[in-house]
């Protein structure tokens, strides 16, 4: 469509909405959200309660005063806004999407590659019993933050090679010298809790 | 016990408590080991002191446990960390233009000039003596005043004093940190509201929306790592990715003539370092205020000094009164810092956030007024631990003036590790820390959740730190408010029942007004 005149020149000259205004706009309604929706329903005592003719402070208040300081400080960044406010971008959730990937696939394989090994290799026991023998323990680690640093890498230097493999696993190598080599206490992820 | 008995009992402690091999006690082997590494770590753009902090605390408590002996080897080893980082920073900002830590900006205006001229010696030597002053200046003030001032506190506040006191510096770090008043008021509100989650006295744990996960809380490792660690990693990566810099290609500069400090070059530095040491000071002695304004606010001053007298070189050409008065002044917080710590109990930047996290950790010394009472009949641990702090600042001042120098001379070579290795290192050996003090992986996906919630702050300008340090006051301000609200038979207006609190009040008012119109007239 091609517009001219008057219809125009009010698009092209309409104020676009600063960032603070936008981000103190989503601050006051979230916070006003989670005060009525959330913190009646999730919350056994209101602001004060009284107990044995004792009047106390309920449960309630800290989430109210922590919200009214967002809503206060939500309505100054609405009210005066910084004129050169930066502000979230499809690139940086893009960005971060990507990195969550990485993430994800990575602590997905530090988590399952050790027990997939055991069901695989046909180990006569559970991985939850030889999470603390060699080379069992060590599977999940070096997998996944192999893929954690190598993937990361791939990310900054926007490709793959497999040199970013080789840091990875020398750190996830050195990691296991400094964490768990030396104390028998401490347990490497996925280890703690499988 | 008199105070000279505890300053006896304090030394004893550090240079007499358990021994790493017969004959040598672990403590000052433990702050050299914290200060080499602390160097090394402010001399690598990318890492901070407060990052190698974080990823040593759990192998520290392993190796030590949770006993009252292993708090000052602890503590110790975090302090060396804390000085070696302020004077790591300034290497590679002197010797390839980089700062090694936010806070060695300044130091590049005229340091990286003077070693492109030559002389990169001169001007690690003139950063070490300034460092070492300026530091040792503002632990001086710290042991001098941290005592008074919490004495002060025991005796004058009473509970409702003391609510209103941490909400007058939950106000001051919101307001003062950052560009914007509102955005460091709503980081305060989100800090709050996160530690609220799980947590309560009631019998149901709030806002757990009945999810196990969330009905324990979210743990304070978890959280303030991933704010302030793994969000900065993440801006970090993010940043290297768009730009696709690394460090490598720098070119060392070379050297001409002699490298020590040139003749007259201490009286010259002298008055400069002297006037930045107590603008450090002040700075530090203040909640939220970081050494990055200390450097600035004594470079600045010295630079209008420097221009009436009208001496050669400039400032930003290569002038040692640049460097002296930036590296005084960025050096003087640390110390000053840990005066609302120890007295208070409130951190003041993200270092003394994670020396308060050792403590908690171990138990046995809770930062804050108690810590300085002097009891007629038997010993205070806590004061003999205090003073066994300020002997370990102390040993670690005496190897800044000592071996400090050269060790600083040696590191310059860390700033060549590419960025592209460093950052996902430093995010895998974050993750493995959380998961070892923390052995579940809930814990370590919370803290890429809050790591999200970091980027996110840094990307729209809004500072963390008063996120993180309204996380860590929140149970202790809700639990003084709570008995405070009892001891005054439900007074509602307790926090305006005394003088003293009412004027805390007014003043915590008055901040926010005030920062609120000095940033809005900044802009303007």
């Amino acid at each position: 469509m091609n517009l001219r005149g008057p219809a125009k020149k009010a698009l092209t000259e309409m104020p676009s909405l600063n960032p603070d205004r936008l981000l103190g706009l989503l601050f006051v309604a979230v916070s006003v959200a989670v005060l009525v929706l959330w913190v009646p329903n999730d919350i056994e005592t209101g602001l004060i309660e009284k107990v044995r003719r004792q009047v106390r402070i309920g449960d309630s208040m800290m989430p109210v005063l922590s919200l009214a300081f967002v809503i206060f400080g939500a309505v100054l960044c609405l009210f005066a806004p910084q004129r050169d406010a930066p502000q979230l971008t499809l690139a940086h959730v893009r960005y971060l999407f990507a990195l969550g990937l990485v993430l994800a696939a990575s602590l997905l394989v530090m988590r399952w590659a050790g027990p997939f090994a055991v069901d695989l290799f046909g180990a006569e026991d559970t991985y939850r019993n030889l999470r603390d023998e060699r080379p069992w323990k060590y599977l999940g680690f070096v997998l996944g933050g192999t893929g954690l640093v190598a993937g990361i890498m791939t990310v900054m230097e926007g490709r793959f090679s497999g040199r970013t493999v080789l840091v990875g696993f020398v750190a996830s190598v050195c990691l296991i010298a400094l964490y768990d080599l030396p104390f028998d206490d401490l347990l490497l992820p996925p280890n703690g809790d499988v | 016990m008199d105070l000279i008995g505890y300053i006896g009992l304090g030394i004893s402690a550090v240079f007499s408590g358990p021994e790493l091999m017969p004959g040598v006690p672990i403590t000052p082997f433990m702050i050299l080991a914290g200060f080499f590494l602390g160097i090394v770590v402010g001399a690598t753009p990318g890492l901070a002191g407060p990052m190698a902090m974080a990823v040593s605390l759990p192998i520290l408590i392993s190796v030590f446990g949770y006993t009252p002996d292993a708090l000052l080897p602890v503590l110790g080893f975090m302090i060396g960390i804390m000085k070696g980082a302020t004077l790591g920073g300034s290497v590679p900002a002197i010797l390839f233009n980089t700062p090694g830590t936010p806070d060695a900006y300044m130091t590049t205006l005229d340091g990286y000039p003077m070693a492109r001229a030559g002389q990169p010696g001169r001007a690690l030597r003139i950063a070490h003596v300034s460092s070492a002053t300026g530091d040792t200046f503002s632990d001086l003030v710290l042991i001098l005043c941290a005592p008074f001032l919490a004495i002060m506190v025991e005796r004058y506040l009473d509970l409702p004093e003391k609510t209103a006191l941490l909400i007058l510096s939950l106000a001051f770090i919101a307001t003062v940190i950052g560009r914007s008043v509102g955005k460091g008021l709503i980081s305060l509100g989100l800090g709050l509201f996160a530690v609220s989650i799980g947590t309560g006295e009631d019998f149901y744990p709030r806002l757990s929306m009945d999810m196990p996960a969330l009905a324990t809380g979210f743990s304070v490792t978890s959280a303030v790592l991933g704010v302030l660690i793994i969000g900065e990693v993440f801006k970090g990566i993010e940043d290297y990715a768009r730009a696709q810099r690394s460090g490598q290609g720098l070119q060392a500069p070379r050297m001409e003539g002699p490298q020590g400090l040139a003749a007259g070059d201490l009286r010259r530095i002298l008055p400069y370092i002297a006037r930045s040491s107590v603008i450090g000071t002040i700075v530090g002695a203040l909640p939220g205020v970081g050494s990055t304004l200390a450097a600035t606010l004594g470079y600045s001053s010295a630079r209008a000094t420097h221009s009436r007298r009208d001496t050669q070189p400039e400032f930003g050409s290569g002038a040692p009164e640049g460097i002296a008065a930036t590296e005084a002044a960025n050096s003087s917080v640390s110390g000053a810092n840990l005066i609302p710590v120890l007295s208070l109990g409130i951190p003041g930047n993200a270092a003394a956030v994670f020396l308060i996290l050792a403590m908690e950790s171990i138990g046995g010394f809770n930062p804050g007024p108690s810590v300085f009472r002097f009891s007629a009949d038997g010993v205070n641990p806590e004061l003999v631990i205090a003073f066994g702090l300020f002997t370990a600042m102390m040993f670690a001042n005496l190897l800044n003036w000592t071996v400090g120098g050269v060790f600083m001379r040696l590191v310059g070579v860390m700033v060549r590790i590419p960025r592209a290795i460093l950052l996902p290192v430093v995010l895998l050996l974050t993750l493995t820390s959380i998961y070892v003090g923390d052995p579940k992986m809930s814990a370590i996906w919370i803290a890429i959740g809050f790591g999200v919630v970091g980027y996110a702050m840094r990307r729209i300008d809004m500072s963390p730190l008063p996120f993180v340090i309204a996380f860590i006051l929140g149970s202790r301000f809700e639990d003084t408010a709570r008995q405070s609200f009892e001891a005054t038979g439900g007074n509602p207006w307790f926090l305006f029942s005394s003088p003293v609190a009412a004027s805390f009040m007014a003043l915590a008012v008055l901040i926010v007004v005030l920062s609120f119109i000095n940033k809005r007239s900044a802009r303007a």
